[in-house]
C-alpha cells in the first residue's frame, strides 16, 4: 500500500488528540485531587496486539506499564474479549506498577473485529490493605498493602457484573474510588468512540498500514538519537535511605549501560537485593523510571509510540530492589525513580555531558486523611504543592523552578489553593519560592519551596513517603547542590515532630502547623562564571541571598560596582 | 446615506471597511502609527472620504457605528512591552504567578523555560490579610498595610497594579478596601482588582487574568482616551464599538474596565468572517488564516459556528475569560530573519512592525524582513504597494539581506531571500497543523480561508505543504477582520460564583444572581444603543457532581432559568457529560451541584449586506499589467510571470499560475500548477490544476458531511 505521509502525521496527532482528550475528560470527571488536580494519570491507546499507539503520560512513572498489562490481558482472555467488555488491573505481579495504580481496559471494534484497546490508569486514593491510601511503612507483604486485581471483567458485553463489582469496590475503603473508576471508563469510552470513528473512516487496510509506519518512523527517529552517544559501558550509582523498618538502612542503585551503535541496553543487576519493607520496585515502574529517564536526553518530539520501545533493552532481574519477588510490599517502588534516574544522568555523563542534568529534588511527600470539620467527609489529600522541588540545570539552562520530582517532570500541578481550602479543611499560610534553595551554579538549579498549611481537624493522619532529606540533589562540573528536603510538624503545645522519610504520624492535633521544604535542583558549571546579570536578577527577585551572592557567585558588592 | 465602518488595527496596518446603507462598500488600507495608533485611525477615516469624493466632515456625520479592533494589547504581550506592573497578594502566595502550578509545558524538554511573569517577582508585594473558604475574615487588612504598600509602589515606579487575595470571589471586601485605598493614594496609576476581572473560584486563573488586565491596561485605558478625544474633535456623534476576544463587540468603557477582554480583539474578528463567508459558499467549515504586520492567526469554524473557550492563554500568559480559539504565532510581514548560534536561518518571531518596518519601508528599518524578501522575490511591486502610495526601496532591501544573512550564510541573494520566504511560510503552516491536526482534524477537509495583505502571496506554500488543495481570498482578503467587526453581535460576559449543591440551593439567590448580570447587561446594552428587543441571553451553569472537582459549563434554556425548570437542566447535564466524558451518574441518582454562573448576554445589530458588483466584466487578458520576474518556489528560480490588476471587474474569470494579481490592498501569487477562478463578488478561489475537479469535490463533500 502507498503510504501517505502527511496521513502518517496525522495518524499521530490524531491519536494524541484522543489520548490528550481522555486526559482532559478523566481531569474534569474526577474526585479525589490526586486524580484531577495533580493528574496521577495516565491515558493510553494501544493497537489489537497491546503495541503502544500513543499516551498522555500526565505522571509518566505510571505509563509504560499499560502496555504490558494489556498483552498480559490478550494472553489471559485471548478470543473471549467482546464489545463492550470491561477490564481492571492492578496487580504488581502480572506487570502492574503499584498497588494504587489502577488500569481500566476496554477493547475497541470496528466493523466486529479487534482494532484496539483504550486505556486509563490512575491512582486511587484507596486500595484496601492496613492504611488508608495505600502507603503502608510497616509492609512486608503485598497483602498488608492493598487488595490484588489480577485482570478482570467489571462489564462483559456491556453488562455490568455486579456480583465482581461488589466484591472489589467491598475491599476499599472510600466511595470516592468507585466513581473515579467509572471516570476512568467513561475516558475509555470516549477514547473507544474516536478510535472506531477513525477507524472507520480510513479503513482497516490504511489504519493498519498506516500505523506501522508510524512505529517505523518513529523507531527511527529514536534510533537515531541513540547513535548519538558514543558507543561503551558505563556505569552510574547511586542510593536510596531507608526501608521504612530499619533506621539506618541504605540500598545502592547500580546501573551499567551499554550502547552499541543505534541500540541500549540498561542493565541494574548489580543494585540491591529487595528490602524487607516496602520499598522495593516493580519491573514496569522501574521500565518507566528508565524509559522516562532517557526521554529527558532525547529529542523531546520523538511521538510516544511502541516504536520508540523498540532500540530500548531493560535487563532487571527478579529478587532485586527493582524488581522484587512475589509477595513482596512494592508501594514505594514508584518513588525509587529519582534514584534510577540519577544513577543513568552519573553514568551516561561523562559521554553525554550536554545532554545530562544535575541531580533533581527527590520526592519526599506526605499524604493527609482524616474528616473535613465542616462537611464531615473524609478526605485523602496527597500534598503535591509541598513536595515539589526544583529540577537539575544542564548546560545553558537553569534548572526548572518548583517543578516537583523527575517522574513528574512538570505534569503533576499543584493543588489550586482555593480548591484545596474547600476540599480539606486546612488553609495554607505559605507556598513560596524558598530563596538560596537551587543548587549554585553557572547554570542553577531549579528552585525549592516553603510551605506552611495549618492544619485542621481532630482525626488527621500523615504518611510521609519519600527521600532526599539525607543526601543533597548533586551538582555537576563544579555546581553545587541544593538544600535538604524537610517536613516538620509544629503542635499547639509547643511539640515538634520530624518524621523519617517513611512514616506514619497519627492523632495530629487540630491547629498543628506543618511546615516542609523542598529542596531545589543541583546546579551545573563555576558559580563564579554564571553571567552577572543573571546574578542581579536573582538578587533583586530575593531568589538568591547577598551573601550568596557574593560569596558562592562572587559578585562584587553593590556599592563597589557603578552601574550593573 | 447612512454608514458602518470597521477598523481594525493591526501592528503594520489599519484595515477599512465603510459600508453604505446601500450596501456599496469601500475598503482601504493604511500603515498604522503604533506610536499612537488612533492617528491612523483619523487619517484612514480621511483617506475614505477623499476616495468616496466626500467632505470629510459630512462622512464623519454620516457614520451611525464605528467598531473596531485593536491589537494594542495583543501585541504588549506578544512582544512583553505592556505596564511595568506590579501584583499585590496575600502574604505568603508571592509566586503563585510565577509557579503557574508548576506545569512544564514540555515534559521531556530540559531546555523549555518558564515564561518570564507579567509582574516580576521584586515587582510582587504581599499584604498580611486573610479571608477563608467560606468568607470568614481570619486577618483584618489593616489601613497601615496600605500605606506601607503605597510607599513601596511609589518608589518602585510601576505603571499598573494588579490586586489578587485569596479567597476573595467568596469575599471581596479586602479587594475593595485596597483598590479604593490604592487608586486614591497613586493617582495617574492603573490599577485593577480581580473581583472586578474574574470574579471566580481559582486562584490561579484569577491571579493570571488579573495581571495580563494589569499588564495592558494602562497602554490600552490611554489609547481609548485619546481615541476618543479625537473622535470628538472630529465631531462623531455615532456610537463607538470595541471587538473582544469572544468575537462579539463592546463600548469603550466596558473595556477600560477589564482591558484583558481585547487581548485577542483583533484577530476574533476573522472566524466572524470565516463563519459568513464559508456559510455564503455553502460551506460548514473552515480555517481562517490572518497574516498581518507582526503576527499570524489561524482559527476554526465548525458548523459555521466559532469554537469559544474559558481555556485560553497567549503566549503561555493563561487568561480565563471567555474567548473564540485562536492559535497566534510570531510570523508576518515584518517577521525579522536572522541567524541562530547553530548557523541556521530564523525568521521572526520579533517583527520590525510599522515602525521602523521593514527596510524596504525607508522609515529607519535596517533589518532584513518577510517583505522585504518579497519585494526581492518579485511578489510585491515597488512602485505600486498599497496602490503606489509607499514606494518600496528595493535597493536598501537587498543590501539588507546581502549584509545581514546572505554573506554571513555563504548564500547568494535569491538563495537568502527564497530561503526566508521558505521558512516563515513552513513556520506560518505550522500554526495551521496546530489548529486542526492536533485537534484532530484534517485541515484538508475545511475551507482554507486568506486575510490580512501579506497572506496571499504566502497562501500557495503553506496548503502544499499540508496537502489543502485550494483557498479562498476573499474580496475584502486584506481587511477581513475588519469586514468581521461589522458582522459581530454586542456581547457581555457575566459571571457569578455560586457554590451550592442544587438540593441546599437557595432559588431566591439563584434567580437574583441571574437577575443582577441581566441587569447589568441590559443597562450595559442600552448604553451602547441596543433596544431591549433585540437582546437575547445565554445562561451557562458551571456544575458537576456532588464531589467532582472540575465543572461542565452548561449551556441552559434562559426559560428553564426564570421558571426553575431544573429538572430540564439535570437531563441535560447528564446528557452532556455523557457525549463530553463518556458516562453519566443519571441512574445513580448522583446529586448535582453548582459552582458558577455565567450570563452572556447578546445585543443583535443589523448586518450590513455586500453587494455583488458583477455588472461589467472585462476578460483576464485585457487586465494584464505588465509581465515580470517573480520567485516560483517549485522551480526554485525566477520567471516571467503576468501580473494581473485584481482590481479590473475580471469576476467569472478563470486565471492560470503562474502569475501575480495585483490589487491595491493586496497581491496574489497563483503559483505553478495552480488556477485562480474569480467569483461574482470578486474573491478569488485558488486551486491545484492537477487535483481541482475531484479533490475539490471531495473537499467540499466532506466538509459538509463533518
Amino acid at each position: 500500500m502507498q503510504i501517505d505521509k502527511i496521513l502518517v502525521s496525522l495518524f499521530q496527532r490524531a491519536f494524541k488528540s484522543i489520548t490528550d482528550e481522555m486526559s482532559i475528560s478523566l481531569t474534569k470527571t474526577t474526585r479525589s485531587p490526586i486524580l484531577c488536580e495533580a493528574k496521577d494519570f495516565v491515558t493510553g491507546l494501544y493497537d489489537a496486539e497491546g503495541r503502544m499507539l500513543e499516551q498522555t503520560e500526565n505522571l509518566p512513572i505510571l505509563s509504560f506499564s499499560l502496555g504490558p498489562v494489556c498483552k498480559v490481558i490478550l494472553e489471559q482472555y485471548g478470543s473471549n474479549i467482546h464489545e463492550g467488555d470491561v477490564i481492571i488491573h492492578n496487580d504488581v505481579f502480572s506487570m502492574g506498577n503499584q498497588n494504587n495504580d489502577v488500569a481500566i481496559f476496554k477493547p475497541i471494534f470496528a466493523k466486529g473485529k479487534l482494532v484496539g484497546w483504550s486505556a486509563a490508569k490512575g491512582h486511587q486514593a484507596d486500595i484496601g490493605g492496613a492504611v488508608q491510601g495505600g502507603y503502608n511503612p510497616n509492609a512486608t507483604e503485598v497483602w498488608q498493602e492493598a487488595i490484588r486485581i489480577p485482570a478482570t471483567k467489571l462489564y462483559e458485553k456491556g453488562k455490568l457484573r455486579k456480583d465482581v463489582w461488589n466484591l472489589i469496590f467491598a475491599n476499599i475503603r472510600l466511595q470516592m474510588v468507585q466513581e473515579d473508576i467509572k471516570a476512568q471508563i467513561g475516558a475509555c469510552t470516549l477514547g473507544e468512540r474516536r478510535l472506531q470513528v477513525f477507524v472507520e473512516k480510513y479503513g482497516l487496510e490504511v489504519f493498519e498500514a498506516h500505523k506501522q509506519a508510524l512505529f517505523d518512523s518513529t523507531e527511527k527517529m529514536m534510533r537515531s538519537e541513540i547513535r548519538k552517544i558514543p558507543n561503551g559501558v558505563y556505569e552510574g550509582k547511586s542510593m536510596v535511605y531507608y526501608d521504612g523498618k530499619h533506621k539506618g538502612t541504605r540500598f545502592p542503585i547500580h546501573a551499567k549501560i551499554s550502547v552499541k551503535s543505534d541500540q541500549i541496553v540498561f542493565d541494574f543487576s548489580k543494585s540491591s537485593p529487595q528490602t524487607k519493607g516496602f520499598v522495593n520496585g516493580t519491573y514496569t515502574s522501574t521500565c518507566s523510571a528508565i524509559t522516562l529517564t532517557l526521554l529527558q536526553m532525547v529529542n523531546p518530539h520523538i511521538p510516544h509510540n511502541e516504536g520508540m520501545l523498540k532500540p530500548l533493552t531493560y535487563i532487571v532481574p527478579e529478587g532485586t530492589i527493582l524488581n522484587a519477588s512475589w509477595p513482596a510490599a512494592t508501594t514505594f517502588g514508584n518513588h525509587l525513580c529519582p534514584q534510577i534516574a540519577d544513577s543513568i544522568f552519573k553514568a551516561l555523563g561523562p559521554a553525554v555531558p550536554d545532554r545530562i542534568t544535575a541531580g533533581w529534588n527527590h520526592l519526599l511527600c506526605s499524604l493527609f486523611t482524616g474528616t473535613h470539620v465542616r462537611t464531615g467527609r473524609k478526605y485523602v489529600d496527597i500534598c503535591f504543592l509541598g513536595m515539589k522541588g526544583g529540577g537539575g540545570a544542564l548546560k545553558g539552562n537553569d534548572g526548572y523552578d518548583h517543578i516537583g520530582m523527575i517522574d513528574a517532570s512538570g505534569g503533576v500541578l499543584d493543588q489550586d489553593y482555593e480548591m484545596y481550602e474547600i476540599q480539606t479543611p486546612h488553609l495554607i499560610l505559605q507556598h513560596e519560592y524558598l530563596c538560596d534553595s537551587g543548587g549554585a551554579g553557572q547554570w542553577r538549579g531549579g528552585l525549592g519551596t516553603e510551605t506552611k498549611i495549618w492544619l485542621r481537624g481532630n482525626d488527621t493522619t500523615m504518611v510521609v513517603f519519600g527521600d532526599g532529606d539525607i543526601e543533597p540533589n548533586y551538582g555537576l562540573f563544579g555546581g553545587k547542590g541544593s538544600v535538604l528536603n524537610k517536613i516538620e510538624l509544629r503542635y499547639k503545645n509547643g511539640k515538634k515532630i520530624i518524621p523519617l522519610n517513611k512514616d506514619i504520624i497519627l492523632g495530629i492535633p487540630d491547629k498543628t502547623l506543618y511546615y516542609q521544604i523542598a529542596g531545589g535542583g543541583g546546579g551545573y558549571g563555576n558559580p563564579k562564571k554564571r553571567d552577572r546579570n543573571s546574578v542581579l536578577r536573582d538578587l533583586k527577585n530575593e531568589v538568591i541571598s547577598k551573601k550568596a551572592a557574593e560569596k558562592i557567585y562572587g559578585l562584587k558588592t553593590a556599592s563597589k560596582r557603578k552601574k550593573p | 446615506m447612512r454608514y458602518k465602518l470597521g477598523i481594525d488595527i493591526g501592528g503594520t496596518f489599519t484595515d477599512l471597511i465603510l459600508i453604505a446603507e446601500s450596501g456599496e462598500t469601500t475598503i482601504h488600507k493604511t500603515l498604522s502609527t503604533p506610536e499612537d495608533p488612533s492617528v491612523g485611525f483619523i487619517n484612514g477615516i480621511r483617506e475614505l472620504s477623499e476616495m468616496n469624493d466626500m467632505p470629510f466632515e459630512k462622512l464623519v456625520q454620516a457614520i451611525d457605528t464605528i467598531v473596531h479592533g485593536t491589537t494594542v494589547a495583543t501585541n504588549a504581550l506578544l512582544t512583553l512591552r505592556g505596564a511595568t506592573t506590579a501584583l499585590v497578594t496575600t502574604k505568603g502566595f508571592r509566586d503563585a504567578l510565577e509557579m503557574r502550578r508548576g506545569i512544564r509545558e514540555e515534559q521531556y524538554n530540559n531546555h523549555y523555560r518558564n515564561v518570564e511573569p507579567l509582574a516580576p517577582r521584586h515587582l510582587r508585594y504581599t499584604v498580611n490579610e486573610r479571608i477563608d473558604a467560606e468568607g470568614k475574615i481570619l486577618q483584618k487588612l489593616d489601613e497601615k498595610e496600605l500605606l506601607l504598600l503605597v510607599r513601596k509602589l511609589k518608589m518602585s515606579k510601576v505603571e499598573s497594579v494588579a490586586i489578587c487575595f485569596m479567597n476573595s470571589y467568596k469575599n471581596a471586601i479586602h479587594e475593595k478596601k485596597a483598590l479604593q485605598y490604592l487608586r486614591k493614594n497613586l493617582p495617574g496609576i492603573f490599577i485593577t482588582a480581580s473581583y472586578e476581572v474574574l470574579p471566580s473560584i481559582r486562584f490561579y486563573e484569577r491571579i493570571s487574568t488579573t495581571t495580563v488586565s494589569a499588564y495592558v491596561g494602562p497602554i490600552v485605558a490611554n489609547y481609548f482616551e485619546k481615541l476618543q478625544q479625537k473622535l470628538r474633535e472630529i465631531k462623531f456623534t455615532g456610537v463607538l464599538l470595541v471587538m473582544q476576544s469572544n468575537g462579539g463587540v463592546v463600548s469603550p468603557e466596558a473595556v477600560c474596565k477589564n482591558p484583558a477582554v481585547t487581548v485577542l480583539s483583533g484577530p476574533a474578528a476573522a472566524p466572524t468572517a470565516g463563519a459568513f463567508y464559508s456559510k455564503m459558499l455553502n460551506y460548514r467549515n473552515c480555517i481562517t488564516v490572518d497574516m498581518g504586520g507582526t503576527s499570524f492567526d489561524a482559527a476554526l469554524v465548525i458548523d459555521n459556528q466559532c469554537i469559544t473557550g474559558t481555556e485560553g492563554s497567549i503566549n503561555r500568559y493563561r487568561i480565563a475569560l471567555p474567548s473564540l480559539d485562536i492559535i497566534t504565532i510570531g510570523a508576518g510581514g515584518g517577521s525579522i530573519g536572522w541567524i541562530n548560534e547553530g548557523g541556521l536561518l530564523q525568521m521572526g518571531p520579533q517583527s520590525a512592525g510599522a515602525l521602523p518596518g521593514p527596510v524596504c519601508y525607508n522609515r529607519g528599518g535596517e533589518l532584513p524582513t518577510c517583505t522585504d524578501a518579497d519585494l526581492l522575490l518579485g511578489y510585491l511591486n515597488p512602485t505600486f504597494f498599497a496602490g503606489g502610495k509607499l514606494k518600496l526601496d528595493k535597493k536598501k532591501a537587498e543590501k539588507s539581506i546581502q549584509e545581514k544573512l546572505a554573506s554571513p550564510l555563504g548564500l547568494s541573494l535569491l538563495e537568502a531571500a527564497a530561503g526566508m520566504y521558505r521558512i516563515i511560510n513552513s513556520n506560518m503552516a505550522q500554526g495551521v497543523r496546530q489548529i486542526s491536526i492536533e485537534r484532530g482534524y484534517d485541515p484538508r477537509e475545511f475551507l482554507f480561508i486568506v486575510a490580512g495583505g501579506a497572506g496571499s502571496i504566502h497562501a500557495s506554500e503553506i496548503c502544499k505543504e499540508l496537502e489543502i488543495p485550494m483557498f479562498l481570498v476573499p474580496n475584502v482578503s486584506s481587511i477581513f477582520c475588519a469586514a468581521g467587526m461589522l458582522l459581530g453581535d454586542l456581547k457581555h460576559d457575566y459571571i457569578r460564583s455560586y457554590y451550592t449543591s442544587f438540593q441546599s440551593m437557595d432559588k431566591k439567590k439563584f434567580l437574583s444572581l441571574f437577575k443582577e448580570m441581566q441587569e447589568e447587561g441590559l443597562t450595559t446594552l442600552s448604553g451602547e444603543g441596543v433596544n431591549k428587543n433585540k437582546v437575547t441571553y445565554q445562561p451557562v451553569i458551571d456544575m458537576r457532581y456532588n464531589g467532582q472537582y472540575h465543572e461542565v459549563q452548561l449551556s441552559c434554556n434562559w426559560d428553564d432559568i426564570l421558571n426553575l425548570r431544573f429538572d430540564n437542566i439535570f437531563e441535560t447535564f447528564h446528557h452532556e457529560h455523557n457525549r463530553q466524558f463518556g458516562y453519566s451518574l443519571k441512574e445513580e441518582g448522583t446529586e448535582m451541584e453548582i459552582i458558577n454562573l455565567r450570563l452572556r448576554v447578546t445585543g443583535h445589530n443589523e448586518k450590513p449586506q455586500f453587494l455583488s458588483k458583477n455588472t461589467r466584466r472585462i476578460s483576464a487578458s485585457d487586465a494584464i499589467k505588465e509581465h515580470r520576474d517573480v520567485y516560483i518556489p517549485e522551480l526554485n528560480k525566477m520567471k516571467k510571470v503576468p501580473v494581473y490588476d485584481g482590481d479590473q471587474p475580471i469576476w467569472g474569470e478563470t486565471i492560470q499560475g503562474p502569475c501575480v494579481i495585483e490589487k491595491i490592498t493586496t497581491c496574489i501569487f497563483v503559483s505553478e500548477g495552480y488556477t485562480c477562478k474569480v467569483d461574482d463578488w470578486g474573491s478569488f478561489l485558488v486551486h491545484e490544476k492537477t487535483h481541482s475537479p475531484a479533490r475539490l469535490k471531495q473537499a467540499k463533500l466532506s466538509a459538509h458531511a463533518n
